[in-house]
């Protein structure tokens, strides 16, 4: 097989150091967002999804396993459960909060 | 002037008649009873003085009183408010708890069969994951992998004996993960990597397939770092963009050396590499880590109608010196068509410099099918249950093996997380490390 070892470029370093540099503008973007965002109400009100929590649960939730009954839980728990899967699965925050709401409230205790 | 005359006269006559009335009276008291008074005043006089020294000690004992009722009122103040009166009971529909413990994961059994082989037990796993949640932001999960194994033990004479099992312990994963804000989560530790979606979403009760793909072997499950991960809304559809990036310690050399060869250097083939990377002091970790992440969307028409894709990649050094970089780039994606219909499925390709003998080019993919009898809506409980899966993936090592496999199985739900999934595999494979035949599996899985 031809060898393939070459030092790194010029170019290669200016396209990682741009790659890296809108890494970095973007991290820093989220982190700022959420002040501007809080400071506009109607951006809040943007985020809200219009969809109940009973149908984001059933968009979301069965993509990956079978459902799950709120009763399976106690609130606490589809709390700390939610929490999971919002990380796992990369959910919006607004969507898992509403499903969460929904499986609190359907849980019953 | 009449009236003040008159009003004199009858003043002046008043103090006459009373001058004469008081001489009277004086007149009229006995020396007996002068000191019968006197007595009686020194009686009163002396009760007074009593009365007072009694006063006086009252007086007393009311300050010492008081300052006692002061003292306890201080300690009194200090106390929560709360103490003073007894709360409420107060129902937790909020999930108000701060620190909250989950367990959840799975647990499997599977019995299987390939060509030139017995059949029997070949597995028995327990995968529990540990969830603490210390606040609303603030999330510890660890995945542990129990399995059971056969134990050798050694007897007096030097010969070895299975004579029962043994249990190993992994750890899958273990990470700290920090909440920041709406769109931001900070994540530090063991973590399982977003290359594409299979090893997140992959538990053994998920897959609807008992074993992996053939292609998710030639990525890392997990990396040793920090990640930065976060999803935002669409509109109000459902429509979302993930996004996630990372650094880690990344791939390292399977012998310890920090070399990129093609053999370790015992020279075990095919490569002197361990794409789970190492941590602490040894190979590859120098100042040289690893970085990735991925972006997906998602895109739901209506529940149970959906499509999703994302592109991910990850790229570092993994030798000491050298400069040799591990590379990989995955695409993935999923459709669901109703709550029966689901398709998914992965590219995956990768690059592997190495001192010796060039850059191998180790790809693969893997397309998998599944329908649900449940959309048929029959009245019959035992056929609603049961899901039918197909599978079909490819894997090029890079150094001249070939493998394609076809797989077919079903999964019956006895309930929503008790299973029982079974295949059966057909492998087509050449090259100098070529799988032989065909063979199924089943598997009884639960997931909790």
């Amino acid at each position: 097989m031809k060898n393939m070892n070459r030092p790194i470029t010029s170019k290669q370093r200016v396209a990682a150091g741009a790659g890296f540099s809108v890494a970095v503008a973007a991290a820093t973007a989220l982190f700022v967002l959420p002040v501007s965002a809080d400071n506009d109400a109607k951006a809040a009100a943007a985020k809200a999804p219009s969809l109940s929590g009973s149908e984001l649960y059933a968009i979301h939730c069965n993509r990956c396993h079978s459902e799950r009954y709120p009763k399976e839980f106690q609130a606490s728990q589809w709390k700390t459960l939610l929490t999971h899967m919002r990380v796992r699965a990369n959910l919006p925050a607004s969507h898992a909060k509403e499903i969460l709401k929904y499986l609190q409230e359907e849980s019953g205790n | 002037m009449k009236i003040y005359s008159k009003q004199f006269a009858l003043t002046t006559a008043g103090c006459v008649l009373g001058i004469c009335q008081a001489q009277h009276a004086s007149a009229a008291v006995s020396d007996e009873d002068f000191k019968k008074l006197a007595d009686t005043v020194q009686q009163l006089s002396a009760k007074v003085g009593s009365l007072e020294q009694t006063h006086q000690q009252d007086q007393q004992k009311i300050k010492s009183l008081q300052q006692q009722a002061a003292k306890t009122k201080e300690p009194a103040r200090e106390a929560p408010p709360q103490a003073a009166a007894p709360a409420a009971p107060i129902i937790d529909l909020a999930g108000a708890a701060n620190h909250n413990v989950v367990l959840a994961g799975d647990a499997e059994i599977q019995f299987g069969k390939m060509s030139g082989q017995h059949a029997g037990f070949t597995m028995a796993d327990f995968a529990p994951i540990v969830l603490y949640r210390a606040n609303d932001n603030i999330l510890f999960e660890a995945g542990f992998d129990i399995t059971l194994g056969n134990n050798q033990s050694t007897l007096p004479g030097g010969n070895t004996l299975n004579n029962g099992h043994s249990t190993s312990v992994d750890l899958s994963f273990a990470q700290l993960d920090y909440l920041v804000n709406d769109y931001l989560t900070v994540i530090g530790g063991d973590m399982i990597l977003p290359l594409g979606t299979y090893q997140e979403r992959g538990a053994g009760w998920l897959n609807k397939i008992p074993d992996d793909p053939l292609a998710r072997s030639i990525l890392p499950s997990s990396g040793v770092g920090v990640q930065l991960r976060g999803a935002a809304a669409v509109g109000t559809d459902g429509s979302l963009v993930t996004y996630s990036a990372y650094g880690v310690n990344g791939p390292s050399s399977v012998d310890g050396s920090g070399n990129s060869t093609y053999a370790d250097g015992s020279g075990n083939n095919p490569f002197n590499l361990d794409l789970g990377g190492n941590v602490g002091g040894n190979a590859n970790l120098h100042r040289n880590p690893s970085y990735g992440g991925r972006v997906g969307y998602f895109l739901p028409f209506s529940a149970h109608h959906d499509v999703e894709v994302g592109i991910s990649g990850q790229t570092g050094e993994w030798d000491n010196s050298g400069h040799h970089r591990w590379s990989a780039a995955v695409l993935d994606t999923a459709v669901h068509l109703g709550s029966s219909i689901e398709f998914k499925g992965e590219y995956i390709s990768s690059w592997l410099q190495t001192e010796d003998i060039g850059t191998a080019k180790p790809d693969g993919w893997w397309v998998q099918g599944a329908y649900k009898f449940a959309g048929l809506d029959l009245d019959l409980p035992l056929i609603n249950s049961l899901e039918l899966v197909a599978r079909y993936d490819a894997l090029h090592d890079g150094f001249g093996t070939n493998t394609n496999r076809g797989t077919a199985g079903f999964v019956y739900y006895f309930t929503n997380t008790l299973q029982m999934a079974g295949d059966y595999e057909w492998f087509h494979s050449k090259g100098p490390n070529a799988t032989p035949g065909s063979g199924f599996i089943l598997q009884l899985s639960y997931g909790f």
